[in-house]
């Protein structure tokens, strides 16, 4: 299975929905599995930088295949890829929280990326949006 | 109407699908960007090309800059016109906007009460040149839903 425009219409549903509950408006964005933008909605309010800045989350996610935050770890002079953050990544590598792989049956899909709250509810409206996606409530 | 909301967007994303799919017949990408460019929403129906999604928000982009439908913006630099409508100097424009000016058709303004520019909607994936079947006419079956 691969990520597609239905399943990324729900995931984004399913965002704003989660959104809206918690009382921000954000910008979502759903990859597929090499980082590609299937879908981009931005919420009204939201500012205008976070659309971009979901989409870069969401491709951080996808390529790296784990949360975006947790890219950072490369970085850490320690580890042996510090200096990463140097290689041109199409301009869209960011360690800020907020975007997530998408999972589904054991299966990798893509990433989902938000913006528009603080990194915590960023991550919160990433991590409800899959886990009503992996329910099967949406 | 006087600003594109996120529903707007997604009523004129959906128009555009629709009739890239049942008309057309051709998986494309559209994008609806408001009236400062930025995009409000973006799809990329599947089996469309990965580029064509980047191609579709620069192109809706392109309209808000100068403000005018991309397929008038493709005029500018025809060779054909240069010196008899447009000036000299516009294929100068090409290397400008830091590379996202598009001069292909298929981004439409989405116009006002008052004629004013407040949106604007881009697709890229069709084939153009075959009559009614083209970008500028899926992006344009967007802008008119918003009119129904």
């Amino acid at each position: 299975m691969r990520m597609n425009i239905e399943l990324a219409t729900k995931i984004i549903d399913a965002s704003i929905e989660h959104a809206k509950t918690i009382g921000i408006c954000c910008s979502v964005a759903v990859v597929d599995e090499y980082g590609w933008l299937i879908a981009l909605h931005r919420m009204d309010g939201a500012l205008s930088p976070t659309a971009d800045i979901a989409r870069d989350k969401a491709w951080t996610a996808a390529v790296f295949k784990k949360p975006s935050a947790d890219v950072a770890m490369f970085g850490v002079p320690s580890q042996p890829g510090a200096g990463f953050n140097t290689s041109n990544w199409n301009d869209r590598l960011t360690v800020i929280p907020g975007g997530l792989p998408i999972h589904l049956n054991g299966e990798f899909l893509g990433g989902v990326g938000i913006s528009g709250g603080t990194p915590e509810q960023d991550t919160s409206v990433c991590k409800a949006a899959i886990s009503r996606l992996t329910d099967g409530q949406v | 109407m006087t600003e594109i909301t996120l529903e707007m967007a997604r009523k004129a994303l959906r128009a555009s699908r629709r009739w890239a799919k049942d008309i057309a017949g051709v998986p494309c990408s559209i994008a609806v960007v408001d009236k400062s460019g930025i995009v409000v929403a973006a799809e990329r129906m599947d089996g469309a090309g990965a580029a064509t999604i980047d191609i579709a928000i620069e192109k809706a982009w392109s309209v808000i800059s100068f403000q005018m439908p991309t397929l008038l913006l493709a005029r500018m630099i025809d060779p054909r016109f240069i010196g008899q409508q447009l000036g000299d100097h516009g294929m100068g424009l090409v290397t400008k906007g830091k590379g996202r000016l598009t001069f292909i058709a298929g981004g439409v303004p989405i116009l006002s009460e008052d004629a004013e520019i407040i949106g604007a909607v881009g697709c890229s994936g069709v084939p153009s040149g075959v009559g009614d079947i083209s970008d500028t006419s899926v992006a344009q079956a967007g802008v008119s839903a918003l009119f129904d």
